[in-house]
């Protein structure tokens, strides 16, 4: 296996002997030996090594070791983390962390740099933004940074600066499935693997992109033998190595398979027709478009055979409504994205799975416990990331006329940022704000993100090491990382409302600052601070919470807080009776089935129900209203299909220079099956050529049966370029050079399953 | 003997994901060239008849524990409770544990130059009544850990509920570590 793999080339390095001892300007190295401190103490707080953002403690033993654990009061944690999340002392005292703000000296990109005091840095910052602002209009600055507390105070920054033009990572990741929850329930559903007992997996690895309360409820839906999981997927991942049943479907075809299910079951009659009936409107929509989608003709589509189809549709319906057709967390695999996350999602419909224990369900948000219970049961938050209106089109045309009409304003289109700066159309783009983001890394064709990048007049960058996309910047920023900062109350709710909070462990080693303070000290000195009714993290905290004193101490001590509210489902009678008994007014919501049906009848979708077809999206993209096949086309005519995902021990392109988990994963050889191999005449550990119409790239094989033969694997997140990152530099193959920046239609995704082709070196 | 502590490792539940691993380093403050617990995955079979088989390497706390009767020096021995230490001060890094030890779990500490391998975290751990910090950690729960004398502990029902298998029985080591096969895929 990789890691085995990984073990090797680490004995390799250490055998070769000393490391490196060149100092980086501004890193912690630059500093020596520093003493830790810390209090010898449990802190509760949130881990960010992904995005996931599990609750988690510190135990701080003489200021010196920092073991993490998962955070017991969250209960689906337990003391549970993951390899990243324990490494998180590993990343705090690494000494190839940025510790002083950087001022770029050589030309862009050439990595030379002089040290600054935040002072000067600061103030070149806010000079030079404002200076943007005043020449070439506030929408001359793009801000972009990962979704999280991260990204609504960068929002709320821009907006307030006057930019419309925010990014998050949605469009590299989940933005598929997120527009099809829009669309569909008008709001995102949670899964309830705990109770469900037949659970069918597109390659949603939750072994490998751990999310600790969902990794952990999927392992043991997997042990327990009464309990089936089918996975498809053309690599042999983990979650397929427990699975029930693993099927290698040909990358791409997904959306042919769960069309086939549609089908048999509409020719069968054998789905939830009273659910369908009662909140859904565009089932006849459906029947029309799935009247061709036989399993015989997905099979030529998916090479599955028609005959498994035929038995997943009978065992999915005998166990529905406990079943789960699972729509993973990255939906980025196809041209056809949109329309197979909004098949997956119209599968969980027919099933009749909707707020039910066992399917999936809506967010329980305080805000909506507290209408149903008709009192206050949970404590609502301020926003304190205010957001005025900015009156301004995008340089993506997120959320305007056009073909990313239907794409959340919010959001954005990564992909569309280089044209957009190369043409200078719509109109100038002159700056670029990041934050803890690193496109060149995770983001299609950085070769042209790259080229666009040097055109810009100003980049500023706030990150924990020097990235690639740092390396762009005019000046660096060094953040510091979660273990030394306080941040504002987040929401972790699902089935209950849950808040969290990120309590700093130890104090900033090196002075460094965190993002809130970064941002309010620019708003400050571009004078805009008067946009923010708090000015340091306990007043935002203070100001979130209402003055509730009480949460604020039992997130502070806690790290987490819950209400004691019952679970429910708003279809399981006897647990709308339960809440009932709790909430007496609760009562007056109850319809004649003995459930909270209402919360289904008044969603935020153009009909207020479940939409199996959207008129709206019909009228602008024809064909696409209901789930019908459309491209599934992954090779562009080349031979073999790239595909790439998370491994259990790195995030995207984040952590790969974090001591720990650099040596248990250094480098991510591409996965070939062995027939492949030797017709290019490979052996294991081989170097070849990667290549396709964008890109021609070095690459090591490593040989498996684990995956289709015409399909390779790469794990994200490697061939960086940074050489401040000396353990990951120069090592593996970023797979973000072969993918185009064309995305899906409708949604604005970037699309990670490319052809390629392979050549001997 | 005052304590019948076991470890258990469920291969239906262990993910591979190397949390133990990194949580036991850092616990231990274990020098990154060595480790005393790894978890390594090996696919097996032929495409697409596979399976996935699990290991957990580490000291496996032998009842019999050759380790202890090669020791010159009586550095390495055996405590009332039945487990398995190092006594660093009398440890004159001789390397017979090393090459007696059937589950390669001892390795030379290249920073204080004596032999270590995994305790079970007993001295910062289970002497205060926490888990290892393996056990700890896991994100799918696939290690327990206790006294199997407590009927009501999780690792006395799951030992008495699953088949255990014990690594290199056939030794007559007696190790306090077992293992639940895992049941899914091809088997080797
Ligand atoms: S932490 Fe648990 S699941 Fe992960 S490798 Fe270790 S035993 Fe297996
Ligand atoms: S596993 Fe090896 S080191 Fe551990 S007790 Fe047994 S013989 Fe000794
Ligand atoms: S018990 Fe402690 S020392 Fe032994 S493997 Fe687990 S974490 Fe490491």
């Amino acid at each position: 296996m990789a890691y085995l793999q990984a073990r090797r080339d680490f004995l390799k390095l250490a055998t070769t002997g000393a490391t490196a001892t060149v100092l980086i300007p501004g890193s912690l190295g630059a500093l020596g030996e520093v003493a830790l401190r810390g209090e010898d103490k449990f802190v509760r707080s949130i881990c960010e090594m992904c995005s996931s953002r599990c609750p988690m403690e510190a135990r701080v033993i003489n200021g010196k070791t920092v073991l993490l654990q998962g955070n017991a009061f969250a209960k689906e944690m337990g003391t549970s983390l993951c390899a990243k999340g324990v490494a998180g002392s590993s990343q705090l005292y690494d000494s190839q962390r940025l510790v002083s703000p950087l001022i770029r000296v050589g030309k862009r990109g050439e990595n030379k740099w002089r040290e600054a005091s935040w002072e000067e840095a600061l103030n070149l910052v806010s000079t030079k933004l404002s200076a943007l602002k005043e020449r070439y209009g506030a929408r001359s600055v793009i801000f972009s940074s990962k979704t999280g507390e991260h990204y609504d105070l960068l929002r709320s920054f821009a907006s307030a600066f006057g930019s419309p033009n925010v990014f998050s990572h949605w469009s590299s990741c989940p933005i598929a499935i997120e527009s099809a929850f829009t669309q569909t329930f008008g709001e995102k559903l949670h899964r309830d693997f705990e109770n469900a007992n037949y659970i069918l997996n597109f390659g949603h690895n939750l072994f490998e992109g751990l999310d600790i309360p969902l990794t952990k409820a999927m392992a043991h839906f997997c042990a327990n033998p009464s309990k089936k999981l089918v996975v498809l997927d053309p690599r042999f991942s983990i979650i397929a190595a427990k699975a029930d049943e693993w099927h290698p479907i040909k990358p791409g075809s997904d959306l042919a398979f769960v069309l086939a299910l549609l089908h048999v079951w509409i020719r069968d009659g054998k789905f939830d027709h009273t659910f369908v009936e009662q909140y859904t409107i565009g089932f006849d929509n459906l029947v029309d478009a799935v009247k061709e989608t036989t399993p015989q003709w997905q099979q030529t589509l998916s090479g599955i055979d028609a005959n498994m189809v035929e038995r997943i549709a009978s065992e999915l319906y005998a166990a529905a409504p406990r079943c789960i057709i699972d729509w993973g967390h990255k939906a980025t695999t196809t041209q056809a994205e949109y329309q197979r996350s909004r098949a997956i999602l119209i599968a969980n419909i027919l099933m009749g799975n909707v707020e039910k224990e066992g399917g999936i369900y809506f967010t329980k948000s305080a805000k909506r416990v507290n209408a149903l219970a008709k009192e206050s049961i949970v404590p609502e938050l301020n926003n304190p990331y205010p957001r005025p209106q900015i009156n301004e089109p995008r340089i993506d045309g997120a959320g305007e006329e056009g073909a990313y009409r239907f794409v959340s304003k919010q959001h954005g289109v990564l992909t569309a940022i280089p044209e957009a700066i190369l043409s200078q159309k719509p109109y100038e783009i002159k700056g670029w704000f990041l934050t803890r983001h690193n496109p060149l890394i995770t983001v299609a064709d950085p070769q042209k993100m790259k080229e666009a990048m040097e055109q810009l007049e100003f980049i500023v960058v706030n990150d924990i090491y020097l990235s690639d996309t740092a390396m762009m910047a005019d000046v660096i920023l060094p953040e510091c990382t979660y273990l030394e900062r306080d941040e504002g109350i987040s929401t972790l709710t699902c089935k209950v409302p849950t808040y969290a909070m990120r309590n700093r462990i130890v104090a900033p080693l090196h002075g460094n600052k965190s993002a809130i303070e970064i941002m309010r000290d620019l708003a400050e000195r571009m004078g805009f601070g008067s946009h923010y009714a708090w000015k340091n993290s306990s007043e935002l905290r203070a100001f979130q919470a209402k003055g509730n004193a009480e949460l604020l101490q039992t997130l502070l001590l806690r790290g987490v807080a819950s209400f004691d509210v019952p679970y429910f489902c708003a279809l399981e009678p006897s647990l709308v009776e339960r809440f009932c008994e709790r909430y007496p007014k609760s009562r007056a919501w109850v319809d004649a089935q003995g459930c909270f049906g209402h919360l289904l009848e008044h969603l935020k979708t153009p009909s207020g129900k479940i939409e199996i077809y959207c008129e709206e999206i019909e009228k602008v993209f024809k064909g696409y209203g209901v789930p019908r096949s459309v491209d599934m086309d992954v090779t562009q005519g080349f031979p073999y299909v790239l595909t790439s995902g998370k491994s259990a021990v790195h995030t995207n392109g984040h952590t790969q220079n974090v001591p720990y988990l650099a040596m248990l994963l250094s480098s991510n050889p591409i996965w070939m099956h062995p027939s492949t191999a030797k017709a290019h005449g490979l052996k294991m550990g081989d170097t070849f050529y990667l290549q396709n119409a964008i890109a021609k790239e070095k690459a090591t094989v490593f040989i498996t049966e684990g995956i289709r033969p015409d399909t390779l694997f790469a794990y994200m997140g490697f061939g960086h370029d940074a050489p401040s990152l000396k353990r990951t530099h120069g090592k593996g193959t970023n797979p973000s050079t072969f993918l185009s920046l064309e995305s899906a239609p409708l949604c604005g995704a970037m699309i990670t399953n490319v052809g390629v082709n392979i050549i001997k070196a | 003997m005052e304590k019948q502590y076991r470890l258990l490792y469920d291969e239906n539940l262990c993910i591979g994901c190397q949390a133990c691993s990194v949580a036991c380093r850092v616990e231990n403050s274990v020098p990154d060239e060595v480790y005393r617990l790894q978890v390594h995955l090996h696919t097996k079979g032929e495409f697409p008849n596979l399976g996935m088989n699990y290991e957990r390497l580490s000291c496996v706390m032998c009842e019999n524990p050759p380790c202890v009767s090669v020791c010159p020096t009586n550095a390495s021995f055996q405590s009332k409770d039945g487990l398995v230490h190092i006594d660093e001060r009398s440890c004159i890094t001789c390397k017979y544990c090393i090459l007696a030890c059937p589950y390669h779990a001892r390795f030379i500490n290249p920073l204080k130059n004596v032999v270590e391998k995994c305790n079970f975290c007993y001295e910062t751990r289970v002497s205060k009544e926490l888990s290892p910090a393996c056990v700890s950690i896991c994100p799918t729960d696939a290690l327990s850990f206790g006294d199997m004398r407590q009927k009501h502990s999780l690792v006395h029902q799951k030992s008495h509920k699953e088949v255990l298998v014990f690594p290199k029985a056939h030794l007559g080591t007696k190790p306090k570590v077992a293992f639940i096969p895992n049941r899914k895929g091809m088997k080797s």
